[in-house]
């Protein structure tokens, strides 16, 4: 007899399938779901600020990853508890809507969590924390907004010094030291592409090609378009030509039924190749007749066509990525014709100059086109390794998610933790003015923000206790603005360091972090399908309780 | 026992061991179910075979997600599932107030009584409080101007249970005037006609409501206008690409001269239908800033894309075939099928279509369009779990708003339905069975004690005089609602009980406030059920109920595919 039929175990065990696993009540659901949730967030949070620690990550593909950016730590942890990975998903969704702060976001949850299990373990109920902290985002977000800079709202996006000062927290936090020259790199790109109303801007039009070798010192911008590949033809430099762009390839025309040559004689067979030659001459020769000294190929480009395109002194190049040849025709300003033939005059781009080079032992083909249509710039990054690469890579696009931010809106609030300790004192303030038991929590999201100088500090081997302590006492006195100047381990104004961060950054952090903690407090019973089947891995993937 | 002669490998239960197995099963799913109930109910995470996340206060979305084995848990959610094709709502509490009907009958089948004369009695109890019902309902008047106050209290009931307050009561308006767009006179609703489009963004509360539509797909032509104001639409299902001949063809040519001319006619069929969509467009678009969208339910090809950007004209292709229907209500003109006849009639009009990227998704809007009756509620959430929850939450919302004005009728909700039926059944049943009792003895003053209950003496005259049993059971079973609200919002539910009952009693008919834990009259705090969600509870119920308990062989025959251990 099969068990489970006559033997009548009661409650939900009984009657879900085998491999289930039910967890309910405070106890084994929500205080678990807590644990796991710092756990996570005390991996990420040394990573925090300009100081934080680089972690190592190897994903299940074994490659690797030096980095302190908490959005690719977490997303190749492939974390499998589930309460942390609703802490996962809002630092995606953090990463996707602002692309910087997914750290602040996953460590801040985490923190506040924390606090809710102290809470929990006083005797409150999960509903009066969760009504408590809700209470608490509400009146954090109406400080942040009273905490913005003044003047700060208005800003020409235009500007390299004001776009440097709103980015270089963003991007001190990922490549400390460097922040100067990677910040200088990304808003040239980013001024140069901007549109018209800056509220457009694409952060599809900033490129980054890495090339090993070199240094950052090497890197530059490009006004246009680098890729990684060579030529077809022989032709490698050209300058101020004209750019015909073909989506469908440069050959012989096809047509979508099969067709059949139909030959009778050995005359028919030599003319036929005969005329096949005229034919692609007339259209190569249609092409050059138009101007265009460079032809574009979406798609293959036929032997004999390439000799044809030799002969008129075409230089050919390819570009089998849809996307990319979007991006080309974006910065030369062509229209992508779909068969090959004469183009309109209008349908042709305009290249200041391409050519071939050699950087680092790659052959690139650099277009570039410094005057009209300059909607594509590209950030050339320069570094000894893959992996310093990839972390350069993140912290450009730190930077150039920051400036799309700024484009929509510019506020910024004081950095280096200012702001922080400013939302703690003011937060705490207002739950001595709450009168339910929901200002304990409400207590506790306001200590919660004390992590953020804490972990700065500690990340950077200062005194924490210290510096939170002397930053209160500032702000107490009335300098709502003065932050840690992790330089030199003492509180200073941050308008003498400038160290701004941009308001929506924090807004959505905080927001999310705190609509992420209250899910994970709100679920009290969690019902966990058999993991679904499939290859085993060899090792078994260490969930978050094993650490 | 004789089926172990017939069938050696059967499994067999009977007699009490089955009954307690079902019993035992339902109150266990009640057990599941019972923490979800109400607004202060508890979220439950579902974690599925791939890791994937759910979060969930539904009790339909629970039982459908959970893989229940048990056969009685199954029985048993079926019905709860069925409650919410008929209604949209109530599938925790059908669930929990069956497992209530088992649970009370347990006690006086442990008694000795036997399970079909409780059954009897949920029989007569369940006819009684449905005429009950009938008389407890709050009637609405559904013109042509439904009363949009009404609509709103229902909604936020039903939503309020599924999402916490303040999501709830930005939800209410949003469904309520969704489904007001949609609905037509004298025609029944048809909820299809709302299109629920999800997008990954930003924070839950700025999911709103599009009058006109959002299509989850963009333009593919990087040319084309990302935004366009004063739009004429041509919804079409018109194939814009070549397409291949059924028969097995080919081309047969000895030059390239004669390649090239086959090439083109091989295009030419196709450019003539382009052409007359561009004709109409000159047509109504010239000499005035309008723009043309073709919104296609057939492919167009680039060459025909290409033809069509040139033109300014914005082209979408594979549209869903419902949202073909949906564009046509939202922006009137018609769909056609052919481009031979096409006049400026066919043409929809809206006053802004507008893409949107999202990452790597796309997505058109529609809008500002003229008298609509097709609208998109648009859930916006920063992640997966929440848009599901969202979209579970939309769904009954709907469901709740449609009914309202199918029913033309409310009940009062917050738990005072229940606590008045129940006292009905006891405080008025009671009386008559006890007049049974006597009519027993002296069966002349039947017909004079029950002047007032004429259809119900009749019944209970047939009936044996202990079903006034099971008509208890069933009454105190009714109370379940109420005391898993109370017990949901960390309140003593005797308390709850006893003061409701009393408030009752006195003839105020009053709810439980989830907050105070103090009597409300609901009509005042707006907090209305489903008629039909009510009435499909007491009729479904009962029903599984009587027949679990009539169960009293299990059997299990056939072999067991999985290998017994």
């Amino acid at each position: 007899m099969a068990p489970g039929f006559n033997i009548q175990p009661y409650g939900i065990q009984s009657m879900l399938k085998e491999g289930h696993k039910h967890l309910s009540g405070l106890d084994e659901a929500v205080l678990k779901n807590i644990d796991a949730c710092k756990q996570l967030s005390t991996i990420t949070r040394t990573s925090l600020g300009p100081n934080g620690m680089n972690k190592m990550v190897i994903n299940h593909l074994d490659k690797l990853f030096v980095t302190n950016d908490a959005a690719t730590i977490v997303n190749e942890l492939e974390v499998q508890h589930p309460a942390a990975k609703i802490l996962v998903l809002a630092g995606k969704a953090q990463q996707e809507e602002i692309g910087d702060g997914a750290n602040l976001t996953i460590s801040f949850a985490g923190e506040i969590l924390q606090g809710a299990e102290e809470l929990i373990r006083m005797g409150l109920h999960p509903s009066e924390i969760i009504s408590g902290y809700t209470k608490a985002i509400n009146k954090t977000i109406e400080i942040l907004d009273e905490l913005v800079e003044k003047g700060s709202e208005t800003m020409d996006v235009r500007d390299k010094e004001q776009v440097i000062s709103r980015m270089r927290a963003a991007v001190a936090s990922k490549q400390y030291g460097q922040e100067d020259t990677i910040c200088s790199l990304v808003a040239d790109a980013c001024i140069q592409v901007c549109p018209k109303n800056p509220a457009n801007f694409n952060v599809d039009n900033v490129r980054v090609a890495k090339l090993l070798g070199g240094g950052l010192h090497n890197s530059t911008v490009v006004r246009g378009m680098v890729l990684k590949s060579d030529t077809v033809g022989t032709i490698k430099r050209i300058e101020k030509a004209k750019v015909a762009v073909f989506a469908g390839g440069v050959d012989t025309s096809a047509t979508e039924t099969k067709g059949t040559v139909l030959i009778h004689t050995a005359e028919q067979l030599e003319n036929y190749s005969k005329t096949e030659e005229a034919k692609v001459e007339e259209l190569i020769k249609a092409v050059a007749e138009s101007g265009a000294k460079v032809v574009v190929s979406g798609g293959s480009v036929g032997e004999m066509a390439l000799h044809f395109c030799e002969r008129y002194k075409l230089m050919v190049l390819k570009i089998s990525s849809k996307f990319e040849l979007r991006r080309f025709c974006r910065t030369t300003g062509a229209v992508a014709m779909l068969k090959l033939g004469q183009p309109n005059p209008d349908d042709l781009g305009y290249v200041d100059s391409v050519s071939v080079e050699e950087i680092g032992g790659v052959r690139v083909t650099i277009v570039k086109n410094e005057e009209g249509g300059n909607s594509v710039a590209t950030v050339v990054l320069r570094g000894s390794t893959d992996s310093i690469l990839d972390d350069l890579e993140r912290a450009v696009d730190d930077g150039v998610n920051t400036y799309k931010a700024m484009c929509r809106d510019s506020r910024t609030v004081p950095g280096a933790a200012a702001t922080e300790i400013e939302l703690a004192k003011r937060v705490k303030e207002f739950s001595f003015k709450e009168t339910g038991l929901d200002q304990y929590a409400i207590a506790k999201f306001a200590e919660s923000f004390e992590m953020i100088p804490r972990t700065l500090s500690e990340n950077a081997g200062l005194n924490a206790m210290e510096i939170i302590s002397s930053l209160y006492a500032e702000h107490a006195s009335g300098n709502t603005k003065v932050g840690i100047d992790l330089e030199e381990g003492v509180c200073k104004d941050v308008s003498t360091m400038g160290v701004w961060d941009l308001h929506v950054t924090k807004f959505f952090a905080l927001k999310y972090a705190a609509d992420a903690a209250c899910t994970v407090l709100r679920v009290d019973q969690i019902i966990m399908a058999k993991p679904a089947g499939g290859p085993r891995r060899e090792q078994p993937a260490a969930g978050m309780d094993d650490d | 026992m004789s089926l172990r002669v017939l069938n050696p490998n059967a499994e067999v239960l009977n007699k009490s061991a089955a009954l307690h197995m079902n019993i035992n099963a339902a109150k266990g799913l009640q057990d599941v179910l019972k923490t979800n109930l109400g607004p202060k109910g508890t979220i439950k995470m579902l974690v599925g075979g791939a890791g994937d996340i759910k979060l969930t206060k539904d009790g339909n979305t629970l039982l459908k997600e959970m893989q229940i084995q048990n056969p009685t848990a199954i029985m048993i959610a079926r019905t709860a599932v069925a409650q919410d094709d008929i209604s949209g709502d109530g599938t925790t509490s059908t669930v929990i107030f069956i497992g209530e009907l088992m649970k009370q009958s347990e006690r006086y089948i442990d008694e000795g009584m036997h399970p079909r004369v409780l059954v009897d009695g949920f029989e007569i109890a369940k006819k009684a409080t449905l005429q009950f019902l009938e008389k407890f309902k709050t009637p609405v008047v559904m013109g042509d101007e439904p009363d949009k106050e009404i609509l709103k209290m229902v909604a936020r009931t039903t939503v309020r249970t599924k999402l916490y307050e303040s999501l709830a009561d930005k939800l209410t308006d949003i469904i309520v005037n969704a489904v007001l767009c949609i609905r037509k006179p004298e025609e029944a609703i048809d909820l299809f006609m709302v299109e629920i489009m999800h997008m990954r963004h930003k924070f839950d509360v700025d999911t709103r409501l599009v009058e006109g539509l959002v299509l989850d797909h963009g333009s593919r032509h990087p040319d084309m206008k990302r935004r366009a104001e004063n739009c004429y639409i041509l919804t079409c299902n018109v194939s814009l690409e070549y397409e291949k001949s059924e028969i097995n063809a080919g081309f047969f040519y000895s030059n390239a001269e004669q390649r090239e001319a086959m090439v083109a006619a091989e295009r030419r069929s196709v450019d003539e239908r382009v052409k007359k969509i561009i004709e109409l467009k000159n047509k109504v678009c010239s000499g005035n800033d309008s723009n043309f969208v073709v919104i296609n339910q057939k492919g167009i090809d680039p060459p025909s894309l290409d033809m069509l950007a040139r033109e300014g004209i914005i082209a979408l292709r594979r549209a869903k075939r419902r949202n073909m229907e949906r564009l046509v209500l939202a922006c009137g003109g018609e769909a056609v099928n052919s481009v031979d006849d096409l006049t400026p009639e066919c043409l929809g009009w809206a006053g802004l279509v507008y893409e949107h990227v999202l990452g790597e998704e796309k997505y058109t809007f529609v809008e500002n369009v003229k008298n609509p009756s097709s609208c998109t509620i648009l859930i916006k959430g920063p992640n997966d779990h929440t848009i599901a929850q969202i979209k579970d939450a939309v769904r009954d919302g709907l469901r709740a708003v449609k009914n309202t004005i199918e029913d033309e009728s409310v009940v009062l909700g917050a738990g005072a339905f229940e606590v008045a039926a129940r006292q009905y059944l006891i405080n008025e049943v009671k009386k008559t069975v006890q007049g049974v009792i006597q009519n027993l003895m002296s069966s002349n003053y039947v017909l004079f004690f029950n002047y007032h209950l004429h259809i119900l003496m009749v019944m209970l005259i047939n009936s044996k005089q202990r079903a006034q049993l099971g008509v208890e059971a069933f009454a105190d079973a009714l109370l379940v609602v109420l005391k898993t609200l109370a017990e949901n919002s960390g309140l003593d539910t005797q308390d709850v009980i006893i003061a409701l009952t009393g408030e009752h009693d006195r003839g105020n008919v009053v709810g439980l406030s989830q907050n105070t834990g103090e009597p409300i009259d609901p009509q005042m705090e707006g907090i209305f059920d489903n008629y039909s969600v009510k009435r499909q509870i007491i009729n479904s119920g009962p029903v599984i109920a009587s027949q679990l308990l009539l169960v009293d062989e299990v059997i299990r025959a056939g072999r067991n595919m999985r290998k017994p251990t």
